[in-house]
């Protein structure tokens, strides 16, 4: 039996680095493509779930950013998912768990959703085809008191011959979890022993948003969103195409995100070493898709400064979004900074005064103001 | 740059003159106007600004008028390390020619000469410097605008430093100058007034705002559904608890209900024994009441019948007493009314005693009077005929006396006029009878002497009449004795007499009797006592009236008066009464008095006795009064006690009928057997009901009653919690599927992305913002402490000059620009602008003296004063003058001063003094002629003595 495993599609994300409307306006261009490219990550799945032949489609959790999305990207998400072939179940997880006010309970989502579509917002088994059951450990509320995967699995029996059955849950695993103390992590050994005694054979997870096993039980697993969400994810973009039966399942993830969000780091210390960062910038694949965190070390002169300022100027427009941190840059100003002012007289040891006061940023700011007003009153 | 010479040809009125100056020190010149002494100053302008090709106003203004010849300059000048002679000339024959003379040798001409020139000027000379340190003609002069001056900042510098600070190239201050200005308008897209943010920190500061607002907003739009979602939830496990609270409760409230139910029943038997046994109790309690009545009334019967009979037995005692009293009364009044009678008698007597005794004074009265007043008619007749016999003519003495006045009068006038008049002697002569004069006859033989004081006539009767006339001259006095004579004519008629004799009889005859009279008229007042006879004779009547008997009105007043009758007329009709008062009288008088007394005696004795009789009576009176006042209280007493023993009476015997009545409808043994009967009833009944109570209470109905009604409390509390808990859900339900459909996540995150992009913005814009104020900060103040460190040496030096003029306790403040701002004069400071005009001169001319005084000699430039000083008094004149020395001793300044008026600056040591006359062009123009007029010049410039006839000339 095949399906897809999939989870955290967080429909309704935005990223803040990938720039803001004004308030009442449309968000920003590429917020808006990055929108686009997660539901276009949807409908790819879907097709590779067709083309795989999967049974099903399984979205463990986190359908949504939050159960208070607008109906736009409940519209959206319900367009993306009438292109699906298979029935495609969806579980309530930490962003749009099962209380009162669940998006997938709402009458914009019922009356758009198409019929392959179920909701699990109820925890227990459910039967997709006969032989196939999924057992859903849906978040009831936003802060559960219990290990909701450890309560189904305890609850079951064996699953009957012929029948194969997949638990669908979603939080952090203990393993994972830097937080001992949360009463809803999920116990591994718990699902290890379902495993075991065959009360379940695939144990799909979802929160994570990276793609991930649990060493030694390739049968416990994250899929990972299927677009990037953050700089700190790694091998995201992935669906998991699993073939599970009582012996055993096979996996293997399939990309379907197109997007990067990349970390650098960048020292720089003379012209070589701006010289090389232009081109390195020049090289990126994919920059309008690329949002990039750059982390830049080292110390410049003023002018070697404002260098580096007309070499990240030149790349911000191509780049879905480049941050840079100069935290760790020190620009230093030389006697050629103040020398090539060519000011006199009290202009020239106003300037001198402002070079020698390094560690305040606000006498860099304004010797490079003086620059620049130095530089237009010499064109003039 | 010093100016050595400089010639001038042809240059406007000046046909061509050289002027040699003092190549240090004061150089004046002096000349009257027009003769071209601010020429001399404009054409080193011309010759340095403009090239020989120049068309400009400046140059044709400079030709000469009506001459076809092109004005000509040639200067001597040294300037830095160069010495140079430099010649021009325009609009005809055009020339440049510039001859170097040190530090090397050169010579150009043209363009080239031109260019040479400048930068000659501009390697070594400051040119605004120049300009500013000059004074034109006909300008105020006033402060000189100093600041950014390079030769100065580089002399202030140096003295401020004590280094050179020739370092910084000309023109690098300006470019500072710039960039504060530009520094300034970047903090002005900032910051407009009072640091108020303008532009886009304003916008950023707006956004900012805006944008948290929103963020917070936003937010609380999310909480709120995140609050209901968990209400909800805390509701729908209230509902479910809620339900299974109530089945359980339901339970327990119904077996309680079947319990109070039973109990119910029991209490209404227990309430109608108690019923019961109330309705006994109250008959057996009526019986007794009747029975206690009647032993009330028996004994009520009693006691009225006791009392009636002892009202009657008080009654019986009074009227007893009454009767003896009464005759008691009768005694006393009958004791009374013999004392009235015995008063009234006395009273009587009294009264008659009265009378006889008014009646005997009134008698006497009478007989007084009667006398007296038949003496006064007596006296009266007497003075009436007296009077009679007084009658006629009254002459007093005075009138006596008045007449013979009158008497002597006219035989004074008399005498008067025989005095005056003629006199007619008529002799009678014998046998001449009948002869008559004036009337009278003239006996014969006598001589009649008749005074011809009127008319005289002599007569011989028959015969002749002869009629003398007086004269005039005696007319006046004859006037006077007729006039006497008729006066006392008149004083005669007027008393009634004949003539004076008369009137002395007639004053005897008046004398007498109005001595009779006085003595008749006394008589008449002793016995009248000042009344009228008729007052007494009315007197008379009136006790005659009274006297006379009232007819048979009492018997013994009627006879009394019968026996004093005859004594009236007796007395009326006595005649000898009249005359004589003491007559005979006295008898009848004396014992009529004695009389009066008896009488008099009698009655003091008749009003004592009635007096006691009245006394005795009312003292009879009051006993009767007394006893009378006895009897009637006890009748009062006697009519209550009647009134309580009927009223007893009555009493007794309705009491005895209403018991008579009772008896009958029920005899006192049936009611007794009544009430012991009830009672015994009651008893019964009351003991059934305890006993049902007791019952009743043992099995405690209170504590089921009390379960029963907080059952049913709890019902209700929890029906209506259910319902307020299915309101609420629907509520909450409603709210979450309105923000469902809101996108109030979609709208948080949009709003805090905008809130970090405004932070991010906000922070880049304050950041420009404060880099900018920094920059101007940093910029303007290494400018104020650079201006700082000129301004000092340039006003110590202004002070030290302009102390020369306005005394020592002058201070002045010079602002960073190297303007003065105030004056301070003996403590008082007065703002630059505020001082007079005389003064701000004399300030502007110390600090343009003070700058060549501190321009380096290399570096410096003329001090040119084109007739300044026009507003300064004599005595700061004199001290101007050794300003000038001042400023210019030790240095090696040029300064050139042009004046009309040599006198102003007379007191100047000044190096030179070159008078300037006219330099007209040679009615024949010839260039030959060109170098006379500066030999002259140069000849009287020459000896410093040559001055002195000048200035006398001037």
């Amino acid at each position: 039996m095949r399906f897809v495993h999939t989870a955290d599609w967080q429909l309704g994300m935005t990223r803040r680095f990938l720039g803001a409307g004004r308030p009442g306006q449309a968000a920003g261009e590429a917020q808006a493509r990055f929108a686009q490219a997660r539901l276009d990550a949807v409908a790819a799945l879907g097709r590779v779930a067709a083309d795989e032949g999967a049974a099903f489609v399984v979205v463990c959790g986190d359908v949504f950013e939050s159960n208070l999305v607008g109906p736009d990207v409940v519209g959206r998400a319900c367009e993306a998912l009438r292109a699906f072939t298979v029935p495609v179940l969806l579980l309530p997880g930490n962003h749009d768990p099962a209380d009162a006010a669940l998006v997938m309970r709402r009458a914009d989502f019922a009356r758009r959703a198409p019929s392959h579509v179920t909701v699990l917002d109820q925890p227990g088994i459910h039967e997709v085809a006969p032989g196939i059951e999924v057992v859903a450990a849906p978040w009831p509320s936003k802060r559960p008191l219990s290990d909701l995967v450890a309560d189904q699995l305890r609850a079951l029996e064996p699953a009957g011959p012929g029948v194969v059955r997949v638990l669908a849950g979603h939080g952090a695993v203990d393993v994972l979890s830097p937080d001992a103390h949360d009463p809803a992590v999920i116990h591994t050994d718990q699902c290890r022993a379902a495993l075991a005694d065959g009360r379940v054979h695939y144990v799909a997870l979802g929160d994570r948003h990276s793609t991930w096993a649990l060493p030694g039980e390739s049968r416990i697993r994250y899929s990972g969103a299927p677009e990037v969400t953050a700089h700190d994810e790694t091998d995201p973009g992935n669906v998991l195409v699993v073939d599970a039966d009582a012996g055993g399942a096979a996996v293997r993830p399939v990309r379907v995100g197109r997007w990067a969000f990349t970390r650098e780091r960048a020292v720089l210390d003379t012209d070589e070493d701006l010289a090389a960062l232009d081109t390195r910038l020049g090289a990126l694949a994919g920059p309008e898709r690329t949002a990039l965190r750059l982390t830049c070390e080292g110390t410049l002169t003023l002018r070697q400064r404002s260098r580096l300022d007309d070499v990240l100027a030149g790349h911000t427009p191509v780049l879905a979004s480049l941050e840079v941190d100069t935290a760790e840059l020190v620009t230093r100003p030389d006697d050629a900074d103040v020398e090539a002012l060519g000011l006199s007289g009290f202009a020239a040891s106003a300037a001198a005064e402002l070079a020698s006061e390094v560690e305040d940023p606000e006498a860099l700011d304004a010797l490079a103001l003086l620059h620049r007003l130095a530089a237009t009153g010499g064109e003039r | 740059m010093r100016l050595l010479r400089i010639r001038l040809t042809n240059f406007r009125g000046v046909h061509d003159r050289e002027v040699q100056l003092a190549e240090q020190g004061v150089t004046v010149l002096e000349g009257d106007n027009e003769v071209g002494k601010t020429s001399t100053v404009s054409a080193l302008d011309l010759l340095v600004d403009f090239r020989d090709s120049s068309t400009a106003a400046e140059v044709r203004a400079a030709a000469p008028a009506g001459r076809d010849a092109g004005p000509e300059v040639e200067a001597e000048i040294v300037s830095g390390p160069y010495r140079v002679v430099y010649r021009k000339r325009w609009v005809r024959r055009k020339l440049t020619e510039l001859t170097v003379l040190a530090p090397t040798a050169e010579q150009l001409t043209g363009r080239e000469a031109h260019d040479r020139m400048l930068a000659i000027l501009d390697e070594t000379m400051d040119r605004s410097l120049w300009r500013a340190l000059r004074v034109e003609q006909h300008t105020p002069l006033g402060q000189a605008d100093l600041g950014g001056q390079d030769a100065l900042t580089r002399a202030l510098d140096r003295a401020a430093s004590g280094v050179s600070g020739a370092g910084a190239p000309p023109g690098a201050d300006a470019a500072a100058e710039d960039l504060v200005e530009r520094a300034l308008a970047e903090v002005r897209r900032y910051h407009g007034g009072n640091n108020r943010p303008v532009g886009p920190l304003r916008e950023a500061n707006e956004r900012l705002t805006a944008a948290r607002a929103e963020a917070e907003a936003a937010e609380a739009s999310v909480a709120e559904v995140e609050r209901d979602v968990a209400l909800r939830a805390d509701l729908d496990r209230e509902a479910s608890s809620l339900a299974v609270e109530r089945r359980s409760h339901s339970e327990r409230a119904h077996e309680l209900e079947d319990r109070w139910s039973a109990f119910e029943a029991r209490r209404l038997e227990v309430t109608a024994a108690a019923e019961r046994a109330k309705a006994a109790r109250e008959r057996s309690r009526r019986a007794t009441d009747r029975q206690a009545e009647r032993a009330r009334l028996v004994e009520r019967a009693g006691d009225a019948a006791r009392a009636a009979e002892t009202a009657d037995a008080a009654i019986a005692t009074h009227e007893e007493r009454d009767a003896a009293r009464r005759s008691d009364r009768d005694d006393q009044q009958a004791a009374w009314e013999t004392a009235r009678a015995a008063a009234t008698e006395a009273d009587t007597a009294s009264r008659t005693a009265d009378d006889a005794l008014a009646t005997a004074r009134d008698r006497a009265e009478l007989a007084d009077l009667s006398e007296r007043l038949r003496r006064a008619e007596a006296a009266e007749s007497a003075r009436r005929e007296v009077e009679r016999a007084a009658a006629g003519p009254t002459v007093d003495a005075a009138a006596v006396e008045s007449l013979e006045e009158l008497d002597r009068g006219v035989v004074r006038a008399e005498a008067e006029l025989a005095a005056g008049a003629g006199t007619v002697e008529v002799v009678g002569l014998d046998g001449a009878s009948g002869v008559t004069a004036d009337g009278e006859a003239v006996a014969p033989g006598e001589t009649r002497s008749v005074p011809v004081a009127g008319p005289v006539t002599v007569g011989v009767p028959g015969v002749v009449e002869v009629r003398v006339r007086p004269g005039l001259d005696g007319a006046e006095a004859r006037r006077r004795v007729e006039q006497a004579r008729e006066e006392r004519d008149r004083g005669c008629a007027e008393l009634g007499v004949a003539d004076l004799a008369a009137a002395r009889a007639a004053r005897h005859a008046a004398e007498d009797a109005a001595g009779r009279i006085r003595e008749l008229t006394a008589v008449l007042d002793r016995e009248l006592g000042g009344r009228t006879t008729a007052d007494v004779r009315a007197e008379v009547d009136r006790l005659v009236e009274r006297l006379r008997p009232e007819p048979a009105a009492d018997p013994r007043s009627a006879k009394r008066k019968g026996r004093q009758a005859p004594d009236g007329p007796a007395l009326f009709d006595d005649p000898a009464h009249v005359e004589d008062a003491d007559g005979p009288d006295a008898e009848a008088r004396t014992a009529r008095a004695a009389e009066l007394e008896a009488l008099r005696r009698e009655a003091a004795q008749a009003r004592e006795a009635a007096g006691e009789a009245r006394r005795a009576a009312e003292e009879a009176e009051q006993a009767w009064r007394r006893y009378d006042d006895a009897v009637r209280a006890a009748e009062s007493e006697i009519a209550a006690a009647r009134t309580t023993g009927a009223v007893a009476r009555n009493d007794a015997d309705r009491l005895a009928a209403e018991l008579a009545d009772a008896r009958t409808a029920q005899p006192d043994d049936a009611l007794d057997a009544e009430a012991t009967d009830t009672l015994a009833r009651a008893r019964r009944t009351e003991a059934d009901h305890e006993q049902r109570a007791a019952a009743l209470a043992a099995d405690d109905p209170d504590t089921v009653e009390a379960l029963v009604v907080s059952a049913r409390r709890a019902t209700e509390a929890m029906t209506e919690r259910s319902g307020e808990v299915e309101r609420r859900r629907a509520e909450v339900t409603g709210r979450l599927q309105m923000a469902g459909g809101e996108g109030r996540h979609d709208r948080l995150t949009a709003a805090r992305d905008e809130l970090a992009a405004a932070e991010r913005d906000h922070t880049s814009v304050t950041r420009r913002a404060a880099a900018a104020t920094r920059l101007h900060s940093t910029l303007a103040r290494h400018r104020d402490e650079v201006r700082q460190a000129y301004v000092a040496p340039f006003r110590r030096e202004v002070e030290r000059l302009a102390r020369i003029v306005f005394g020592p306790s002058l201070a002045l403040e010079v602002d960073p620009g190297l303007r003065i701002v105030a004056r301070t004069l003996g403590g008082v400071t007065v703002p630059f602008e505020a001082l007079s005009s005389g003064a701000k001169e004399q300030l502007g001319l110390c600090a343009r003296l003070a700058v060549a005084a501190l321009v380096d000699a290399e570096d410096g430039v003329p001090v040119m004063i084109d007739d300044a000083l026009g507003h300064s008094d004599p005595a700061r004149l004199e001290r101007l003058a050794a300003v000038f020395t001042a400023a210019t001793t030790g240095t090696t300044h040029q300064v050139v001063v042009l004046t009309c008026s040599p006198a102003r600056y007379r007191g100047i040591g000044a190096a030179r003094t070159v008078p300037l006359s006219p330099s007209l062009p040679p009615p024949a123009a010839v260039p030959s002629a060109e170098p006379a007029p500066a030999e002259d010049a140069m000849s009287d410039e020459a000896t410093g003595s040559a001055e002195d006839p000048l200035r006398d000339a001037g």
